[in-house]
């Protein structure tokens, strides 16, 4: 017997007696980590274990081969500063990376707001428009070599009709981050397409419906609705698209190998060649733990900058 | 109007796609070979038609002994270092290795691969000695242990045009020429534009150019390190420790390559010049390849042949390479002894001469010696530039490292993005602190 006034609804607890009574709060926050915690588990073991390590690895002059691992405490962050390529890289990667996110977010609302239009088949389009995004960086870099080389590019035989004479796209240093930034911006503008995609269904139609009544023409909707109330999910794809092509390295990789001279090394490019082709990884991880660090700077002022102007 | 404009922007952003639908040589990445209990896992980097050739070869041997298979897994050289680094940390190495005999005294000095001096004629084995140039013996030792056997000599020459040749009024087997001016008035004549003019004339335009001489752009470490020690000049000094790519002897190196691009206008600018498909499209006369070159240019339909490196200085040289075989350390008993007949079996007479079928030089005398020039002629004439004055590697366990400094300097230069000094001052600098660390 637990008593002359049980609770309503005591009937329906189904706690062992041993367990202590839990509030909503509370059980929201158990439930919360019980949903967490598979991630937890994968992040602790395969990815925090690995940035411990490369952090602890930039500290020593570490061959992964070599029996000796001398410790060198902040002698690979002094090299670093030195490193005139890879502030080099550093600057390659920060304009590369303006241009993708900037250029990715455009193109993605266009084809959000295109493929959200009352049009037939617009299935039929969005899942075209997504094809790119299936395909991987290696197969991307090929094709887009094709396309963009100089003597027997289609892109150069299109532009010949116009009278343009050859160019040398991935061979030009003024040219060469742009195109690099082209092929990508094609390959990935799908994923942010359907961030935007989900984020104008979230629109309330009644909003739009008011402003045409006020004579609202297309311009004004878009600047004055669609725009603002798009905020959360432009902030979104910006943050995961800096942090996603600050890490470029295969379009580089298999486009043009770093060149003409150094002109498309990006730190990612450099971090694989100092640690996997000259067998530095002491270094590399030195350069990693650093590009890491930037980004991770670069994240908290683009939340404090755009998330000012964000409505939720 | 609204429509004809979707259409051209869906055009634009799915043109890519029609890309991925043509026809693509299929790269026989993996290999299995015979069904023999005894697997031997074979990695190498042949990832162009020798590699064929070099499968062609595993499947006769596995026929020849049928209790062994192969699974033969080739992987582009860069990438088939990096993923050997991280074989070998996790334990888990093929069984035979590959590379090229400038890797060997990195991988020595990390003691993962076998000293197999055993396998020689004079360490009791069955291996000739005395049948491989000094150069390519002494290319398979590191510190006194000889840890390679030798698959081929492979390095550079030139194809030549001899439709372009005898369009020019030029004899294709003529003597090559021995000096810089003498290879200019060769190139000058030719590179054509689209009016027919070459570049001695006043009124050739540099903007249309539709016959270039020469591309410097092929492979530019190999041939500025050549044309370094036509010069008398080194890489590094006698002693091994100073970089010395900035002397007097690698500044003219390298101004003369510079000067076909922008001086005598018989060569473009490196970058985003593709020199193996303007050689099969007519519209390269000579191009700067290897021997690796053969199959490739008996599948084009161009009119070609095999010359030696170009000479500019004041003594030939070229560069050459050894495919070398290696075991890991760590590998023994039947898998050992399986792969020793795989080895001893590529390293017949008879089975030389077919490897020479990929374009390569054969790394046995007697193999070469029995070559006939009907059937091997560029192998002949590569073959014996490589012997008369071909040399190797600069023999450090950070060759590689010093290349991947060295080369963005070459490219910049070739792309007129830098000086010749300061490209030389600035490559020397980062190789000198390089081999500085490795002492």
């Amino acid at each position: 017997m637990t008593g002359a006034s049980a609770r309503p609804g005591a009937g329906l607890d189904w706690r062992p007696a041993w367990l202590p009574e839990i509030n909503l709060k509370r059980r929201e926050e158990i439930a919360a980590w019980l949903f967490l915690t598979p991630f937890l588990i994968f992040f602790a073991v395969f990815i925090g274990r690995a940035m411990f390590a490369a952090v602890q690895m930039s500290f020593y002059d570490w061959h992964a081969l070599r029996p000796s691992r001398p410790f060198v405490s902040f002698e690979n962050y002094e090299e670093l500063l030195r490193d005139d390529v890879f502030w080099f890289a550093l600057k390659n990667t920060i304009v590369f990376t303006a241009m993708t996110v900037a250029g990715t977010t455009v193109v993605a609302l266009a084809a959000a707001l295109a493929v959200t239009q009352p049009v037939r088949q617009a299935n039929f389009f969005r899942v075209l428009l997504y094809m790119p995004s299936l395909f991987s960086v290696g197969a991307v870099g090929l094709i887009w070599v094709w396309l963009l080389n100089s003597q027997f590019g289609v892109i150069n035989y299109g532009l010949s009709f116009f009278g343009i004479r050859p160019v040398n796209w991935l061979g030009d240093p003024a040219l060469v981050l742009p195109a690099l930034s082209l092929t990508t911006i094609w390959w990935a503008f799908g994923f942010p397409m359907l961030i935007f995609i989900a984020g104008l269904q979230g629109i309330p139609e009644h909003l739009y419906e008011a402003a045409r009544i006020d004579g609202a023409n297309a311009r004004q909707l878009f600047f004055n609705i669609t725009l603002p109330l798009l905020r959360p999910t432009i902030l979104f794809v910006t943050v995961t698209g800096v942090i996603g092509h600050f890490q470029v390295y295969g379009q580089p990789f298999i486009m043009t190998n770093g060149g003409p001279g150094r002109s498309s090394y990006t730190v990612i490019f450099y971090f694989y060649h100092t640690a996997w082709a000259s067998f530095r990884m002491g270094y590399g991880a030195a350069v990693a733990v650093a590009l890491a660090v930037i980004m991770a700077v670069v994240t908290v002022v683009q939340f404090l900058v755009i998330s000012r102007r964000v409505e939720y | 109007m609204k429509k004809v404009l979707t259409f051209a922007i869906l055009l634009t952003l799915l043109l890519p796609l029609s890309v991925t639908a043509q026809d693509a040589e299929p790269t026989p990445d993996v290999a299995m070979l015979g069904e023999g209990e005894l697997n031997i896992s074979y990695w190498n980097g042949l990832s162009g038609s020798d590699g064929v050739t070099m499968n062609e070869m595993l499947a006769d041997f596995v026929v020849d002994n049928p209790d062994i298979s192969v699974t033969s897994e080739i992987i582009p050289w860069n990438t088939l270092y990096a993923k050997l680094q991280a074989a070998f940390v996790a334990g888990n190495p093929p069984d035979l290795i590959l590379m090229h005999a400038s890797e060997v005294p990195q991988y020595a000095s990390y003691g993962v691969v076998k000293d197999l001096g055993y396998l020689y004629e004079s360490g009791g084995g069955w291996f000739p000695d005395e049948d491989v140039s000094a150069i390519t013996y002494a290319g398979m030792q590191w510190e006194g242990t000889i840890y390679g056997i030798p698959l081929d000599n492979h390095g550079r020459g030139l194809w030549i045009n001899i439709d372009h040749f005898e369009a020019a009024g030029l004899d294709p087997n003529m003597d090559q020429p021995t000096t810089f001016e003498g290879w200019v008035e060769l190139f000058q004549q030719l590179t054509l534009d689209a009016d027919g003019n070459n570049p001695t004339s006043d009124d050739f335009n540099v903007d249309n150019v539709v016959q270039w001489a020469y591309g410097v752009g092929n492979w530019p470490l190999a041939d500025f390190l050549t044309l370094l020690i036509q010069h008398g000049g080194s890489m590094v000094s006698e002693d091994g420790s100073t970089i010395t790519i900035n002397s007097e002897a690698g500044i003219r190196a390298l101004s003369q390559y510079q000067d076909l691009v922008y001086e005598y206008q018989v060569s473009p600018p490196a970058a985003g010049f593709d020199t193996w498909g303007a050689f099969a499209a007519g519209q390269l006369a000579v191009i700067p390849t290897g021997t690796w070159f053969r199959n490739f240019a008996s599948t084009l339909d161009v009119n070609g042949q095999a010359w030696t490196t170009v000479q500019f200085g004041e003594q030939p040289s070229t560069w050459f390479g050894i495919h070398t075989f290696l075991i890991p350390d760590s590998l023994e008993g039947d898998k050992l002894a399986a792969v020793e007949r795989l080895l001893q079996w590529m390293s017949d007479s008879e089975n030389q001469v077919y490897w020479a079928g990929s374009g390569q030089v054969p790394a046995l005398l007697s193999a070469q010696a029995v070559l006939d020039p009907e059937n091997y002629p560029s192998n002949i004439v590569m073959g014996q530039s490589f012997t008369d004055y071909g040399f190797l590697d600069f023999k450090s366990t950070v060759t590689q490292e010093l290349y991947a400094a060295l080369d963005p300097e070459l490219d910049a230069v070739l792309n007129g993005l830098k000086s010749v000094e300061d490209a030389l001052n600035d490559g020397a600098e980062r190789m000198q602190a390089i081999l500085d660390r490795a002492e």
